[in-house]
């Protein structure tokens, strides 16, 4: 059975063809794309049908993120958002709460609707917007019911008095030198993992674990993606989460796919080798289904997390003098990167900082030295600092980039004033130069560091507006044709899917991302509104109501 | 003092630090294995990729002690805390002391807050220094800043590999210990940190073994008024160490262990940061470790440093 999509416009990212106005697709496939009176040799004899469905919409490639973390996600999807960035979510949009009334107005909001006696976690709070939190201000809400109030950065949270006895968290136990101030209900780093592994029935059940990823796949398919990578497989606990993942994405109603990723130091944690990481992820491919694979892939870290400042620095480092954090001995990821690098595999590296990167450089550096490799996909991931300079050596040691833009957007105005300074600030996510420079390029969310919409990245990488309403770094923002290309193709590349999707063409997947208005010519400002009407997956619509 | 009972029931942490390769591993096999070891203790170790596979090295030295992995934290989020959960686990078991071994990234500072858990109560931090590479390492781009925070940070630095490098000097007012210590392990196991702030610190049943002097030099003495007070000691004093300037003799090298005294001349080009001595005491007679612990000013061995103040 064949079947003719008719569109406004398509948009193919195949620069030989970049428009056309139709795309011909039979079992999933593409035959041809391009003007439906020269696919009349297809169609000669056979049975087909015309969709005019999107007869005025634009088809674009399915969209990608290339980084995001399933299992993370389906931890903080069942909470409640309140936030002070907007966040779209299939079951409503999140508006943004920038002040400490309408964060206390939203919090009765939610506790007026819920039964009785069921547990209220919220999470995005952030005292820059909300003000200081307390036990006492919960208690105004409520001091019945268990009440968790989340940071955004996942580095805190408040509790009130029935949520500490939901968790069996006895006041007297606490003394002074943890990181708990009891009085205020208040568990932050050190404390943060006593009161989390108290909080974890109720967080990692199984059955909010599966609720969180069907809430997953709504977010998925909202944001307009047909393929995701699920880039630290495994950061929970390995078997644990391959078997959700086959329970909820995988089957005929899931319209999308995923590259798992395995988390490289977790896979030979306990005493395995890390010689022996190669052989134990290669195993990992016999569990592959169709929507769900794992592939030579692996992914290490270098450097701390970027939202908590310990991202490594080069010289002047942070204004405070503090410095960030490897999470890994410089010598442990060099030997795990040689392991996977003369196996064959590609590399996806976590740097966030300039000498995070400036190291993995340098390791990438030795490793051509000792075994010279062309395509072999070594990516930057998160790429939150780096150095003019650095973007040449990435081209010239054959690299790509995978970047998270929406820190620019989040945290440029706050990291000028209190971390780094307006000039370094400013130059977060330096993808223009990537992309003046050749180097594949592409950009994800980190979902849930930020939201999963692809428009809304490629709003950022276009306009670099911080959430101040400042342009950071107007020389390095992104063309929309550059941009759409990273959440698309490039992406494709960088998942290592690029031979079956991530453009239009003869012999790729139908997978479409269909769009209300065009993405390569609206107003740069409105990208992120655009209407996304439905996806296609293997050439099956799922509308987007 | 009112919260003495909740810090005696607190299950107390010694945590060794230092640098991959410094030799943590090595000096907690040495410590599985020594007739000393008091029963219930239980080993942590941190095994993120570590290059030793530090768990299965020691497994197979001790099968009675409790020996419980680690990896790091999770990066994206806290949700997966290993230490955390390891803590809460050990807390239903009958033990008594806890050794851990940090992952060679970590900044002491950083464990220690973590070990305020509740049911527990960080001991000391005791810092390895590989001897045949620090030097270079401590500038080395990526992680010269982190082992040098890992040195400041330490409590008690222990010296590893002073075979490779026998002449190595480690320029520190913290005291110190070779790794070929005949006493290292009894010393480990009993040096407990007293910040003079906390509660422990006047709570008579929780009176360390070990007393440390610092004293800072501030002007130039002469090396017979040096050679007089070190030769006249109080007898609990166990070992002394430090580079001292003298008017006579230059910069002097010092190191007493029990009553051997040696001192040399020190040459270096730089200027040494820090001038001064650290005395270590040991007491096992706790009236006078209590009239230690409640000031210098009564103790015979702060009017010998306080003679050399003076400068007489
Ligand atoms: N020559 C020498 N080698 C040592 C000494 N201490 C440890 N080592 C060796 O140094 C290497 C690393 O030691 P290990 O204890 O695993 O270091 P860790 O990473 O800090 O746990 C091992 O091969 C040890 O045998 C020492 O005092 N002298
Ligand atoms: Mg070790
Ligand atoms: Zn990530």
């Amino acid at each position: 059975m064949l079947t003719l999509y008719k569109a406004r416009s398509v948009i193919t990212m195949n620069p030989s063809m970049p428009r056309a106005s139709a795309v011909l697709v039979r079992d999933g496939n593409i035959l041809e794309v391009g003007e439906p009176e020269r696919m009349q040799p297809w169609l000669e004899g056979q049975q087909f049908t015309v969709d005019e469905q999107f007869a005025d919409k634009i088809i674009c490639p399915g969209f990608i993120d290339p980084h995001l973390h399933p299992s993370m996600a389906a931890v903080l999807l069942p909470m409640e958002f309140i936030t002070a960035m907007r966040w779209k979510l299939p079951w409503g949009d999140v508006e943004p709460v920038t002040d400490p009334a309408a964060f206390d107005a939203r919090m009765q909001a939610l506790h007026h609707s819920k039964p009785a006696e069921e547990p209220l976690f919220i999470w995005g709070y952030h005292q820059l917007w909300h003000g200081e939190m307390d036990k006492a201000r919960i208690h105004q809400v409520s001091d019945q019911r268990p009440i968790i109030v989340w940071h955004r950065s996942f580095h805190e949270l408040y509790m009130n008095d029935p949520a500490m006895s939901m968790a069996g968290i006895d006041p007297a136990q606490i003394k002074p030198g943890l990181q708990i101030d009891i009085d205020q209900g208040h568990f932050f780093e050190v404390g943060l993992g006593f009161a989390i592994n108290r909080l974890n029935p109720w967080i990692l059940a199984p059955e909010k674990y599966a609720e969180g990823l069907r809430r997953l796949k709504q977010v998925v398919h909202h944001g307009g993606h047909t393929s995701i990578g699920d880039l630290a497989t495994g950061m929970f606990n390995l078997d644990a989460e391959a078997k959700a993942l086959t329970e909820q994405l995988e089957g005929d109603d899931v319209p999308f796919r995923t590259r798992l990723v395995v988390h490289g130091t977790r896979l030979t944690q306990g005493g395995r080798k890390p010689e022996e990481g190669p052989t134990m992820a290669a195993d990992l491919l016999r569990h592959n289904s169709h929507r769900l694979s794992f592939g030579h892939h692996i992914k290490l870290f270098s450097d701390g997390a970027f939202f908590s400042q310990l991202a490594q620095m080069q010289e002047p480092g942070y204004i405070d003098g503090h410095h960030g954090e490897w999470l890994a001995a410089p010598e442990e990821l060099e030997r795990h990167i040689r392991a996977y690098w003369h196996a064959g595999y590609q590399i996806h590296v976590h740097v966030t900082g300039d000498l995070g990167l400036e190291l993995t450089l340098d390791i990438l550096q030795k490793m051509q030295d000792e075994k010279p490799r062309f395509n072999h996909g070594f990516t930057f991931e998160h790429f939150g600092f780096s150095t003019p300079e650095q973007i040449p050596r990435i081209k010239a040691l054959g690299a790509q980039v995978s970047a998270n833009v929406y820190y620019l957007h989040e945290l440029s105005d706050s990291y000028a004033k209190s971390g780094i300074g307006y000039e370094r600030a400013s130059q977060m996510a330096r993808i223009g130069s990537c992309f003046a420079a050749g180097i594949n390029t592409t950009v994800h969310s980190d979902f849930t560091m930020a939201p999963a919409e692809p428009l809304n990245s490629m709003w950022v990488a276009v306009n670099r507006i911080s959430h101040e309403d400042q342009v950071m770094g107007a020389a390095e923002k992104l063309t929309q044709q550059q941009a759409l290309e990273a959440i698309t193709i490039n992406a494709a590349q960088t998942i290592g899917m690029a031979d079956i999707t991530g453009s239009l063409r003869a012999g790729k997947r139908a997978d479409f991302t269909v769009l209300d208005d065009d993405p390569l010519n609206c107003d740069p400002m409105a990208l992120r509104d655009i209407g996304i009407c439905a996806t296609v997956f293997e050439g099956r619509v799922f509308p987007i109501p | 003092m009112s919260n003495s009972a909740v810090s005696s029931d607190s299950i107390p942490i010694t945590l060794i630090g230092g640098y991959l390769g410094a030799g943590k591993t090595t000096l907690i096999n040495k410590l599985l294995s020594h007739p000393g070891l008091p029963p219930g203790t239980a080993v942590l170790v941190n095994d993120f990729g570590d290059i030793n596979i530090d768990e299965s090295l020691i497994r197979s030295e001790s099968d009675d002690g409790t020996v419980i992995g680690l990896s790091n934290g999770c990066i994206c989020c806290s949700i997966s805390d290993d230490l955390s959960k390891a803590l809460d686990a050990l807390r239903e078991m009958p033990v008594k002391h806890i050794i851990l071994e940090t992952s060679g990234v970590a900044e002491p500072l950083r464990v220690w807050r973590h070990c305020h858990y509740p049911g527990f109560i960080p001991k000391a931090a005791v810092v390895l220094v590989d001897a045949s590479n620090h030097a270079k390492r401590s500038q080395d781009k990526y992680v010269g800043s982190l082992v040098c925070a890992q040195v400041e940070q330490a409590h008690l630095l222990v010296l590893s590999k002073t075979d490779l490098n026998p002449g190595f000097e480690l320029n520190r007012l913290t005291p110190q210990l070779s790794n070929q210590d005949p006493d290292l392990i009894d010393t480990l196991l009993e040096w407990r940190h007293i910040d003079e702030t906390s509660e422990i610190a006047s709570s008579s049943s929780l009176q360390p073994a070990f007393r440390t002097y610092t004293w800072h030099q501030a002007q130039d003495i002469t090396q017979a008024l040096l050679t007089d007070v070190l030769s006249t000691l109080d007898e609990s004093v166990d070992r002394v160490k430090g580079l001292v300037a003298t008017e006579d003799a230059g910069l002097l090298l010092i190191n007493r262990v029990g009553d051997s005294l040696n001192m040399r001349c020190y040459r270096q080009s730089a200027q040494p940061e820090h001038l001064g001595l650290v005395f270590i005491c040991r007491s096992s007679r706790s009236h006078e470790m209590h009239s230690a612990a409640s000031g210098l000013g009564t103790s015979s061995i702060a009017s010998q440093i306080a003679r050399l103040d003076a400068g007489n």
